[in-house]
């Protein structure tokens, strides 16, 4: 909502016309909700795997739809689309629609569309609220907007489309909106593609033809969903889309697309006949955006290079949400056109024109490329809808909206052109563009905004086609992506994508321009920039039929053929490609054909592995990108925007799900560029976005553990990349990589919450990709330990210092897991009190030990250290020496040790023998041994403890177990004690060696003598008594140990040494379940409190 | 200093830079060693830092040199490091130093050849003595001496650099030898373990192919670190190599080398001549080496007590206590040759009370008990051949080769 504020105010600003600006809040808004969205769309696609599920039930073709539409949904999608076609269509429409309308809704609510969006929302509130707790966690947060969207996909698509539709008819224009929408929405959840080319088609046609529409519109949208699904659905809409410009420029080089075309006019009738295109405009901005950006122009062209443009769009991230936007943007400049038909076209146009040129610059273009890229869109589109929109488009054309438009249509030539239509519909303002494109999280609600902006503002649209010029910076490099073919893409998508970025920065038309024209050269779509959007789609979907590379390189030739004819006789901007239909393939075409769904998802098999999951991610991505990156172009900061909408676009791109956030990405974006141009701005946005997302975020996690998709900017950019990585070698290039670390770095920074957003709408999304699911949870893992170390770390122990209160002189110990109460500390004349209560004491160790623990504790975190605290240390340290605790005493030696070396007198001597015993006895290491004893000082040498722990050191070293005895019989202090540990060891050397040496027997009282049971020189009855016990004591180990035993004829014991040497062995020590014999069970129970 | 104007101070700097760019231009390895080796106090770099005192504005000049340009950083500290050098600040001097050697690392690394070794040597060498100094001086105001920690983890990046494939790897040993004399010195010895274990256990590369000073400094401080674990034939083996191969011009060296040799070889039951000990000044050994003749335990006792403290600091403490028991074994073998003289035929049964009035005469002080004791660990761990009568209070030997002798074998633990 922030954001929605933010970006409202900074629209406002920025567009002159109140409508766009609202439009701009609207699609900002939109895309805060873009955000939820994407939670949404993680919820969507969950719903919308419901929703394939129903489709696929019902008909496969719509789930496939929904799918494509929805990034999630996409690779669903796609197989469903394949499978159910037509009659699924309308689901998946409904779906799409449903998501459109959510963003349009957004645009619109905010626009005064209000009621549309109202009706919008509503019903995908509705809808959401059905789909799932998860949507509504996402739609609270972002609330309409992600509830509309999940709600409206997900949900009743059908009522929703009904709504949705209706309101983008409303937009548009009565007719269109309602009927159009209704397809479109229909469409939309279908394929989102796949409806939003029927539906754009539709939209183009009612405003050009009906007749294309509705002609095309079913086969159209039944051949878009099939690409769709095959595609992935990003990718797959994406070609489609291409395929029309594509066909027409290409001409149907593959009629990608060509497959799409007769599909895309299919679609085209479809939506006219079904729905209006509106709903199309928000699948379409979706899987456009995705589309836009790679097909754009040269992706779309070729399969290949759809798929580049998928990955493109996926690498680019923000490219690829760029172009979303872009098409978005395109979408409401169509919409506007369809106020204006030509409009609406036009935008369509522009907007593939900047996803075109996008790279190249807006500079170019608008309106020159715009036009250029309308007409090459609308020739793709051409079937129908893109000659609709040609027609639109040439009127428009002039206008800058118009540009915006033919980026749409470039970046899918038929989901962009339904989208554009929508967009027309909804918003006439180019603005809305990326209005549109951000609210579009959902293509059709951006379309919507952008429709209603472009009413408000016939200017604005040039200002909109600047913006989308802007925009189609940041497209082209998605474009550019797309467009270099699959493996070319890559490639090609990297320099393109690095020419963007300069491209952006400079608008420097030429070198997008170039590269577009490389790409769509590559592609046979050489110049997606400078042809009509629907021609790109229409090339696309051309391209899309094709599966191999051999069948492209004809489907280049044919539309090559095809585009020159049409810019010799003069129609290439005058055609319809969107709705033209697609050529037949040429020879293995012809098979591939027949199954476009098929042709196309082997075409992303064989361009690329993941491809599926790429077109998955792009779909998504697309939508969000879109949006952003229309903001972002209005923003006229291309590099910031760019930055920002690459980001957005990476975010999107990485997941399908991402489409939320690359909706609230765009919303940022959008903001930004309404009001403010900063690229922070964006981060803002996103931080406020953030917000809701979180909320949103448990619910999410909640419902959609599945969801993976999202996870931060960075996360996703990682699992992309990993993704891309592993699957596809498509667009990593080097550079590429880097940039989206970069990017995402950025977000990281700027945002951490955005990040953990964004991880949680993947997950919500992550219906779409098991794998970018994986990767996003690894990521939010991740991420969420950073941040707990760093919270960690952060901690001011200064401020943890405390001054205790507490008067209780007995206080059990207990490991402190948090900041200590001052009320349970005691101070310092206390804990003096607790250290003479201790040594007092006649309990047994465990309670000493345990109340010096805490008296340790307590002196700790007062950070007291001074008498006290070495008294209480030697006090304890005594006393583990005392009963062999030497894990005890080892920490207190320890603490000791710095206390004295801070000068606190204490009974330093003493502590020295200990430590030099300790060493001596239980380390074993010679090192420490000699180190130990060239620290001693000359005065501690003289000391009388310390020459015994010396003596001792001699006699254990020289194994001399009678000096070792001696010196056991005779240790000050609590030497004994720890000598005591050592002589078991000690005695058993002791009867190794006497064994070996002594023949035959040895009398046992001298062993005994020799090994400490008795004393040597009995000198009183008392001791007398103490040395038969000790003898029989002796006697009773020597057994233990294996030893012989005789008796001679004096009847004195002796030990056998000879056999005793063989049968000498160390009897295991008890072993006891808690690891130490010394200790009963009680007291061990007792000794682990709670 | 004499009074030194900024003409020539000026001068010497872009002279000094100068000869820097041509040495690396050039790849002159040799030039370039002598222009970074700070410690060695040569009247080119002493006259340098004193213009650099004068002329404090060398950024400038080291910025106008195109060819300087991408060694600026590595320059620029180098410079403040001789500042701080020559006015006796080695705490700084060591900090800057530090940060150009980590600038010549980079630059190193994007070296291909290994020509530029030799100046990584002294940087190596100069960032240990530097640290030493520096820690000296922090010592000395009351401060925690850290410097030569941070020195051991930069050489460890220098390891990292050089411990690879290619023809940098031959420089990885002088590192790995200024790693060990840094964690020597710091009582981290633990720390060379893995260090040694990339060295040998790398089978790219030929140990032999090292550097000999290399491999003669990486054997000696490898023994030391074996006589630390007493294992005394490993120490042997090492210590001999570094013995063999060292240059026998440098006598500090094999003196350091026979330092720890020595007392190994005594334990394993080889005595040095006289002469050995006198030419590298060994003679705290030549009583413990007496008393070893001659079985005198006082001579050995009174040895080890004289020289405590060195022996202590050199760790060889330990190893020459346990010389104690070859000592007894002398003691008795005598008993037991004057025995024999005086009675062959029960020559090998020895009496207790002799070894006990033996020991007395030495001014020992042992009753019965304890020797007996002795005797029983000296049957035990097979110095002394036999056994021992308990009722008798006889040791008696045996008939073959009652005390044999160690050979190089260690005595048996």
């Amino acid at each position: 909502m922030m954001n929605q504020g933010g970006n409202a105010e900074t629209i406002a600003p920025l567009d002159p016309n109140s409508l766009e600006n609202r439009y701009n809040i609207n699609a900002n808004q939109g895309q805060t909700p873009s955000y939820p969205p994407l939670s949404t769309t993680g919820s969507e696609a969950s719903s919308w795997n419901i929703h394939r599920t129903d489709n696929s039930s019902t008909d496969n073709g719509v789930h496939s739809h929904s799918t494509y539409q929805y990034d999630q949904q996409p690779q669903p999608p796609g197989s469903s689309t394949s499978s159910l076609g037509t009659v699924n269509a309308p689901q998946d429409y409904n779906s799409y629609a449903s998501y459109q309308h959510s963003s349009d809704t957004y645009g619109y609510g905010s626009a005064g569309y209000p009621g549309y969006y109202n009706n919008y929302q509503q019903q995908s509130n509705t809808s959401y609220s059905q789909p799932v707790g998860a949507y509504q966690n996402t739609g609270a947060p972002y609330q309409p907007l992600s509830s509309f969207q999940n709600t409206g996909s997900y949900a009743g698509s059908a009522s929703y489309s009904s709504t949705y539709y209706n309101p983008a008819d409303y937009q548009t224009a009565g007719g269109y909106s309602s009927s159009s929408y209704n397809n479109q929405t229909n469409a939309w959840s279908d394929g989102n593609y796949a409806n939003y080319t029927p539906h754009q088609y539709s939209q183009y046609t009612p405003d050009t033809t009906a007749a294309y529409s509705s002609s095309t519109e079913t086969s159209t949208s039944q051949n878009y969903e099939q690409h769709y699904k095959q595609w992935a659905d990003y990718y797959s809409q994406t070609e489609v889309s291409c395929a029309p410009g594509t066909e027409n420029i290409s001409v149907t080089s593959k009629p990608n697309v060509g497959c799409s075309v007769p599909g895309a006019t299919t679609g085209y009738q479809t939506s006219d006949s079904q729905l209006p295109p509106p709903p199309p405009l928000p699948s379409y901005a979706p899987s456009w955006r995705p589309e836009p950006s790679p097909s754009e122009l040269p992706s779309v062209q070729s399969g290949a290079v759809v798929i580049g443009a998928h990955d493109g769009y996926w690498n680019h991230g923000a490219p690829a949400s760029q172009s979303q936007v872009h098409h978005n943007s395109s979408m409401q400049q169509h919409i506007q056109k369809p106020m204006d038909e030509k409009a609406s076209y036009d935008s369509f146009q522009d907007h593939q024109k900047t996803a075109f040129s996008q790279a190249p610059n807006m500079q170019y273009p608008a309106s020159q490329q715009v036009p250029h890229a309308s007409h090459t869109y609308q020739s793709p589109l051409q079937p129908v809808p893109s000659h609709a929109s040609h027609t639109y488009q040439s009127p428009s054309q002039p206008v800058p909206s118009h540009a915006s438009h033919t980026y749409q249509s470039p970046s899918q030539p038929v989901p962009s052109h339904a989208s554009h239509t929508y967009q027309s519909l909804s918003q006439p303002v180019p603005s809305h563009v990326s209005h549109t494109y951000q609210s579009p999280l959902q293509p059709v609600p951006s379309h919507a905004s952008h429709t209603y902006q472009s009413p408000s503002k016939p200017a604005p649209p040039i200002g909109t086609q600047r913006d989308n010029k802007l925009q189609i910076p940041t497209n082209p490099r998605i474009t550019s992506n797309p467009t270099f073919g699959l493996p070319k893409t890559d490639k090609d998508s990297c320099t393109t994508t690095a020419a963007a970025k300069p491209a952006y920065i400079s608008v420097s038309l030429p070198k997008p321009v170039d590269k577009v024209t490389s790409s769509a050269t590559a592609d046979s779509l050489l110049k997606p920039g400078m042809f009509p959007k629907s021609l790109c789609g229409y090339v696309e979907r051309a391209l899309a039929r094709y599966k191999d590379d051999r069948q492209k390189a004809a489907c280049q030739s044919v539309m090559t053929e095809i585009i020159t004819q049409a810019t010799a006789d003069g129609t290439l901007y005058t055609r319809d490609w969107d709705t033209e239909p697609l050529f037949p393939l040429p020879n293995e075409d012809a098979v591939n054909k027949e199954p476009p769904s098929v042709g196309f998802s082997l075409q992303s098999s064989n361009l690329v592995s993941s491809l599926p999951k790429y077109k998955r991610s792009p779909n998504k991505r697309s939508k969000s990108r879109w949006e952003p990156l229309p903001e972002e172009k209005p923003v006229e900061k291309p590099a910031s925007v760019n930055n920002d909408s690459l980001k957005f676009s990476w975010m999107n791109v990485n997941d399908k799900q991402r489409k939320p956030w690359m909706g609230s990405a765009g919303f940022k974006d959008g903001n930004t560029s309404n009001g403010k141009f900063t690229p922070q701005e964006p981060k803002n946005g996103s931080k406020i976005t953030q917000k809701p997302f979180k909320k949103q975020r448990l619910s999410y996690v909640l419902s959609m553990v599945e969801n993976d998709d999202a996870s931060s900017d960075s996360d996703k950019e990682e699992s992309l990349t990993a993704y891309y990585t592993g699957a596809m070698g498509l667009e990593d290039s080097p550079e590429e990589r880097k940039r989206r670390e970069n990017r995402s770095r950025r977000f990281e920074r700027v945002q951490g919450h955005r990040a953990q957003n964004n991880h949680f709408k993947p997950k919500k999304a992550g219906g779409g990709n098991l794998y970018a699911r994986r990767a996003t949870a690894l990521v939010l893992s991740k991420n969420f330990e950073d941040g707990g170390s760093r919270a960690v770390e952060d901690i001011d122990w200064d401020s943890l210092t405390v001054k205790g209160t507490c008067q209780e002189i007995e206080k059990r110990y207990l490991r402190l897991t948090s900041a200590p109460d001052p009320a349970t500390v005691r101070p310092e004349d206390v804990l003096e009190k607790a250290l003479l209560m201790v040594q007092n004491s006649q309990k047994n160790y465990l309670y000493k030990c345990d109340q010096l623990k805490s008296i340790r504790q307590d002196l700790t975190v007062q950070r007291i250290r001074n008498h006290l605290t070495v008294k209480v240390y030697e006090t304890h340290a005594r006393l583990a020496v005392e009963v062999g605790d030497l894990p005890e005493y080892n920490q207190c030696a320890s603490q000791l040790k710095s206390l004295y070396a801070e000068g606190i007198e204490g009974c330093y001597m003493e502590f020295s023998a200990y430590n030099l015993l300790c060493v001596i006895l239980h380390s074993n290491n010679n090192r420490d041994l000699v180190s130990s004893m060239a620290s001693l000082s000359v005065e501690a040498k003289r000391d009388e403890a310390v020459k015994h722990a010396l003596a001792v050191r001699s006699a254990v070293t020289s194994g001399n177990y009678v000096m070792f005895f001696r010196l056991y019989k005779t240790a000050p202090n609590l030497s004994t004690c720890l000598m005591d540990l050592y002589v078991e060891k000690m005695r058993y050397k002791a009867v190794s060696c006497i064994c070996r040496s002594y023949r035959p027997t040895i009398p046992v009282p001298y062993v005994a003598q020799i090994l400490g049971f008795t004393t040597s020189t009995p000198t009183n009855e008392e001791s007398e008594e103490k040395d038969s016990e000790g003898l029989d004591e002796c006697i009773e180990w020597l057994k233990v140990h294996g030893a012989c035993l005789t008796v001679d004829n004096s009847g004195e014991m002796q030990l056998d040494t000879k056999p005793t040497s063989s049968s000498l062995y160390m009897p295991e020590t008890d072993a006891v379940s808690h690891g130490d014999a010394t200790l009963a069970v009680n007291d061990f129970l007792t000794r682990t409190p709670l | 200093m004499a009074y030194l104007s900024m003409g020539e101070a000026h001068r010497r700097i872009t002279d000094y830079l100068n000869r820097f760019s041509d040495a690396v231009s050039t790849q002159d390895g040799a030039s370039l060693k002598h222009l970074l080796s700070l410690s060695s106090n040569s009247p080119a770099l002493l006259s340098l830092a004193d213009a650099l005192n004068i002329f404090q504005d060398f950024n400038r000049l080291i910025k106008q040199s195109d060819n300087d340009s991408q060694f600026g950083e590595i320059l620029v500290h180098l410079f403040r490091a001789f500042q701080s050098y020559r006015i006796g600040n080695f705490i700084d001097s060591y900090q800057a130093f530090e940060k150009s050697a980590n600038a010549f690392i980079q630059e190193f690394r994007n070296w291909d050849t290994a020509w530029a070794l030799p100046a990584l040597y002294v940087i190596a060498y100069e960032i240990r003595v530097l640290a030493e100094r520096a820690d000296k001086e922090l010592a000395s105001n009351g401060k925690s001496p850290e410097k030569l920690k941070g020195a051991g983890s930069f050489l460890m990046k220098v390891f990292g650099v050089l411990a690879g494939k290619g023809p940098k790897r031959v420089g990885a040993l002088y590192v790995t030898c200024q790693l060990f004399k840094v964690y020597f010195k710091l009582g981290t010895v633990h720390l060379c373990r893995s260090v040694i274990r990339s060295i040998e256990t790398a089978r790219i590369f030929d140990f032999e192919e090292f550097p000999k000073r290399d491999k003669v400094t990486y054997m000696y401080y490898t023994g030391r670190l074996e006589v630390f674990n007493e294992n005394f034939p490993a120490a042997d083996q090492k210590l001999s190599y570094a013995l063999e191969h060292c240059n026998p011009q440098r006598e500090a060296n094999i003196r350091m080398i026979l330092k720890y040799l020595i007392p190994v070889k005594l334990s394993l039951g080889i005595l040095p001549n006289d002469w050995l000990l006198e030419k590298y000044n060994l003679v705290e050994y030549r009583n413990v080496v007496q008393a070893l003749k001659r079985g005198d335990l006082r001579l050995l006792r009174r040895a080890l007590e004289e020289h405590e403290d060195r022996f202590l600091r050199s760790g060889v403490y330990l190893v020459l206590e346990k010389l104690e028991l070859q000592v007894y074994q002398r003691l008795i073998k005598k008993i037991y040759f004057i025995q024999k003289q005086k009675d062959p035929v029960k020559a090998h049964q020895l009496k207790l009370e002799v070894i006990v009035k033996a020991l007395k005469w030495l001014e020992i002080a042992m009753d019965v008990d304890e020797v007996e004791c002795i005797v029983a660990i000296l049957i035990y761990k097979n110095l002394v051949k036999g056994y021992f009568a308990h009722k008798s209070k006889v040791v008696v030997l045996s008939k073959q080769d009652p005390f044999p002798k160690l050979n190089g074998k260690p005595v048996n633990s």
